[in-house]
């Protein structure tokens, strides 16, 4: 009888739409918020932090970016990669322009500059639908990357080609360059992740919110009731951008330190930030922290038994990796089409009746 | 004729022969359209897979010899003796149609009802499957795929060509790579038998009334699932002949299950349904691309091959989202 | 299901009908003038020529194929007639995109259901709100405070039409979840949240048993007499039709073919022979 709602009553509609209207989910909530900031910060290490705990929040962010355009708008766009290059190119474009910027404004200008760039490739989604648009951002995937990789102005010239984050700090400690720890990289992402996690939630809603599930659902019945599309599919493409825009900043300047367009931001980021979305649940905020918690754990989970268990070789594992991954795909989407979150979802209700299951 | 118009011919050509290789991917893409409405994001792994498989006969190879070397600990590679290339196709081709039913009764079945996109992500899932399996069936490595095709250039045509030159200029000849000729020839043959099965059979004209409405024709008997496994064989087919053009073409590595990628603006341009739609959206990409990057790569830096194609279909889209071939979309509500 | 109590405050009142815009009761509100629309070679509507009397519920009838439903395309403008032309409250309009017609109060629901499957019933009806709602994307993003206002500020006008139409116990169900009879409940319940000033109804009673054609026949009633909205509306249910309809258009091929008060329709040997059925190869 831990999780009930029974004498949880709702007297305003203020409280009846937060967004815990169930008390214990409320505790739960605020109990992991808390060991997230108070408690793992102490404990972290490199190893955990650059094998678990970057990945997990970069991918978060990124998820829920691709997750307001494919699950909310039912935009499906495959330029998640490029669209994360242009966040982590301008990041450095800005970092070495204004050396004087902090790294918060750092981050969300490069997710300004991203939904700029999402907008002009969002444009085709007005005239095109389904998997015609899914190949439309493929244009942008390519095309973006091999623009950065062309035009030297892009990583100011340097010889191989590269982008390097140089050392910038915030209140005097520093989450870029080569002398962070990991408790400060750490602490920057998650703040910048439990931000705009909320943000995303107060968009998806509310009337921009609907507005983009309308076009979702039905686009021709949603322009009838007074959606513009334009507006609902280019905010989609802009606030998705943007999302993604700060994942590809945190990427290259917190997590890798140094970027090569080609390598870092190909077209299997796009596919990987895709499957997170998938797994984790369409159109649910939890589906995409969930969907990209499943998607970083798994293959440190696997690599740990089968490189350092069993001790086989690197390739081997990996290709057994992408086995299990592409067989577990399938599987859950023949067990549960709409992800981690709605199995989520179906255990709360079971847990609502229990122990009494009738 | 001058030099310029000749080199403009020979790249025009090399164009057509790089789009038949493009409508060879697209074709199975449209099989399985068609018939079941699913995009199959997995048909390039399939033509890897079907080439890692073939080689992998050809040259004896022991299946899944990593995995089973690194679980017990033996050092098996080969059996020590190869097939002949003939038989080696009919065995894969017998692999590809094991796979296609097993597809069937693993994926396809119990998606069933399942909406357009939710198929099409478990195809991604299966093309991740698909490639992982092949790189622990046959290794990794960039291996060579040769069944006994022509390759190299045709000295005959480099002969003709060279006398079309305008007197007194400079001039080679055109290079055409006889791979790329005996590919097109294939492709056409292919493509006539495919029309003569689906118009003349009673299987062909099953699969066009399952392409029609999956409905009505479960209502007159049709079986859904014979229907898929065969189509999802030919798809298969399909993929075997285009891994054997491909790897014979570039070897037989990681890469090729990225010309999936490139067939798409090739629907695009083609509409998803039409197989004829296919072939000529291939070979206008084919072209396209070629005259791109050789007169209008030179002035933005090169490269434009990536993405040129989809930059291509989107401009054509934008003028004609219905596609090359399809009908005027009438919205209805 | 879910058992939030919630206590709705009377303190506003519902407005239904948008601001008052200078056009009187039994004046026209809609004229649409020798209007044709055809696709490709096909012609779909052909110099059809109306109005619609602010206040009355107009029927429009007609056999299957007659081009009732391209007629209310037409007038919300999804489709947009070749020839011809369209005035609303006294602005006459020639190309016009949907999302437009929907912002001048012209509201509607359809004959295969139209909802947005993946939400709530009660997201569905706000979502018929969104002509009416403003704050922009920076207040959404902070929430507290205005949009937050806005939203409850209109999550009341919601709940009195959840109220009116008798579907408080499923206001927080899918709406994919739903029977067929409740489905067309909340989608008329979406039209009424834009508060219309003229709303088009397609086939409303389709596919519905006696007890829910009266249901339904019953709120439509309610909407125009106790908010005054005009109403237009297709319906096969010829006894439905008389007795709700102030004037009735009878289309057949995409002609105007008969028009006037139930009782003047009935008696028009036009609308006998289409519906009868005579050789139309003259």
């Amino acid at each position: 009888m831990l999780y009930r709602e029974a004498g949880d009553f709702k007297t305003t509609y203020r409280s009846d739409q937060q967004t815990f209207p169930i008390k214990s989910e409320r505790w739960l909530f605020w109990a992991f918020i808390a060991f997230a900031f108070l408690v793992v910060p102490f404990f972290i290490n490199d190893y955990w932090n650059k094998a678990v705990f970057m990945p997990l929040l970069i991918y978060c962010m990124a998820a829920l970016g691709l997750n307001i355009l494919v699950g909310y708008a039912g935009q499906v766009s495959l330029g998640t990669g490029g669209f994360m290059a242009v966040g982590a190119f301008a990041c450095y474009k800005l970092m070495t322009a204004f050396p004087w910027m902090d790294m918060f404004t750092v981050t969300v200008l490069s997710g300004v500059v991203t939904a700029g760039v999402g907008i002009l490739f969002g444009l085709p989604s007005l005239r095109i639908k389904g998997f015609y648009l899914a190949v439309a951002t493929l244009a942008a995937q390519f095309f973006l990357v091999w623009m950065f990789n062309k035009f030297p102005w892009f990583y100011n010239y340097s010889a191989s080609g590269q982008i390097t984050a140089p050392e910038r700090t915030i209140f005097g400690v520093a989450v870029t360059g080569a002398n962070t720890t990991p408790w400060a990289t750490y602490v920057f992402g998650l703040v910048l992740v439990f931000v705009f996690a909320w943000v995303a939630r107060n968009l998806t809603r509310g009337r921009i919110g609907r507005s983009w599930m309308a076009i979702r659902d039905m686009d021709i019945a949603a322009e009838i009731i007074g959606v513009s599309p334009l507006q609902a599919k280019l905010s989609a493409f802009a606030v998705s951008s943007f999302y993604i825009g700060m994942a590809g900043s945190m990427l290259f300047a917190n997590y890798l330190g140094a970027a090569e367009v080609t390598e870092a931001f190909g077209i299997d980021k796009s596919f990987l930030v895709l499957f997170m979305v998938i797994i984790g649940g369409l159109g649910s905020i939890l589906g995409s922290f969930l969907g990209a918690a499943f998607l970083v754990l798994l293959p440190v989970l696997l690599k740990n038994i089968m490189v350092d268990q069993f001790g086989w070789a690197t390739d081997l594992a990996a290709h057994v990796q992408i086995m299990l991954i592409g067989g577990l795909i399938i599987f859950f989407l023949i067990a549960e089409p709409h992800g981690l979150a709605q199995l989520w979802r179906l255990t709360k209700e079971k847990l609502r009746l229990w122990p009494f299951p009738y | 004729m001058s030099v310029e118009l000749l080199n403009f011919f020979e790249t025009f050509l090399n164009g057509l022969m790089a789009g038949v290789m493009y409508s060879l991917v697209a074709l199975g893409f449209v099989l399985i359209f068609k018939a079941s409405g699913i995009f199959n994001f997995a048909q390039g792994v399939m033509a890897l897979f079907a080439a890692l498989t073939l080689v992998g006969f050809m040259t004896g190879q022991v299946p899944f010899s990593h995995l089973i070397n690194a679980i017990f600990g033996t050092e098996l590679h080969n059996w020590g003796a190869g097939l002949p290339a003939f038989l080696a196709i009919l065995l894969t081709m017998v692999v590809m149609v094991a796979l296609a039913f097993l597809i069937e009764k693993l994926v396809l079945k119990h998606l069933v009802n399942q909406e357009p996109i939710i198929l099409f992500m478990a195809t991604i899932g299966l093309a991740y499957f698909l490639e992982g399996l092949g790189d622990l069936m046959w290794g990794s490595d960039v291996k060579t795929l040769d069944v006994g095709l022509p390759s190299g250039g045709s000295f005959w045509w480099e002969d003709v060509t060279r006398t079309w030159a305008a007197q007194g200029a400079e001039y080679y000849g055109m290079y055409i790579d006889l791979l790329d000729v005996s590919a097109a020839l294939i492709a056409v043959v292919l493509v006539i038998a495919l029309s003569l099965f689906s118009q003349y059979t009673a299987t062909g004209r099953a699969l066009r009334a399952v392409a029609d409405d999956h409905q009505a024709a479960l209502s007159v008997g049709i079986s859904l699932r014979r229907i898929w496994v065969i189509v999802w064989s030919i798809a298969g087919f399909v993929a075997l002949v285009a891994g054997i053009m491909w790897g014979s073409k570039s070897g037989v590595q990681f890469s090729l299950s990225l010309i999936a990628l490139k067939a798409l603006p090739v629907l695009i341009l083609g509409g998803f349904t039409s197989i004829p739609g296919a072939i000529v959206g291939g070979l206008i990409i084919g072209v396209g691309e070629k005259l791109a990057e050789a007169y209008i790569g030179p002035m933005v830096g090169g490269a434009i091959e990536n993405w040129f194609a989809y930059v291509l279909a989107l401009a054509f889209l934008l003028f004609r989202p219905q596609g090359l071939f399809g009908d005027r979309i009438i919205e209805r509500i | 299901m879910n058992m939030h109590d919630i206590t709705v405050k009377h303190g506003q009142e519902l407005r239904m009908t948008r601001p008052d815009d200078g056009i009187r009761r039994g004046d026209p509100l809609l004229v649409v003038d020798n209007i044709s629309l055809s696709f490709g070679g096909v012609k779909a509507i052909t110099d059809i020529s109306f109005d619609i009397l602010k206040g009355e519920i107009r029927a429009i009838i007609g056999p299957n194929g007659a081009g009732k439903t391209s007629m209310l395309n037409v007038i919300n403008g999804f489709y947009h007639p070749q020839e011809g032309t369209i005035t609303f409250r006294g602005e006459k309009r020639s190309k016009m995109r949907t999302h437009e017609a929907a912002n001048q109060g012209i509201a509607r629901t359809f004959q295969n259901i139209a909802l947005f499957k993946g939400m709530s019933v009660l997201d569905n009806i706000m979502t018929g709100r969104i002509t009416l709602m403003n704050r922009n994307m920076a207040w959404q993003a902070l929430w507290r405070g205005p949009a937050e206002r806005e939203e409850i500020e209109h999550r009341q006008a919601v709940e009195h039409i959840i109220d009116f139409l008798e579907i408080e116990h499923i206001r927080k169900t899918p709406v994919g979840r739903l029977p067929y009879g409740l489905q067309k409940r909340v989608e008329l319940g979406r039209a009424l949240a834009a508060e219309p000033a003229l709303l088009l109804l397609d086939e409303p009673m389709a596919g519905m048993n006696l007890e829910e054609k009266e249901d339904m026949s019953r709120y439509i009633l309610d909407v125009n007499q106790q908010f005054g909205t005009t109403i237009a509306l297709i319906e096969h249910d010829m006894g439905v039709v008389m007795d709700l309809s102030d004037r009735v258009v009878v289309l057949d091929y995409g002609r105007k073919i008969g028009d006037g008060t139930p009782d003047e329709v009935r008696g028009n040997q036009d609308v006998i022979d289409a519906y009868l059925g005579v050789s139309h190869d003259d």
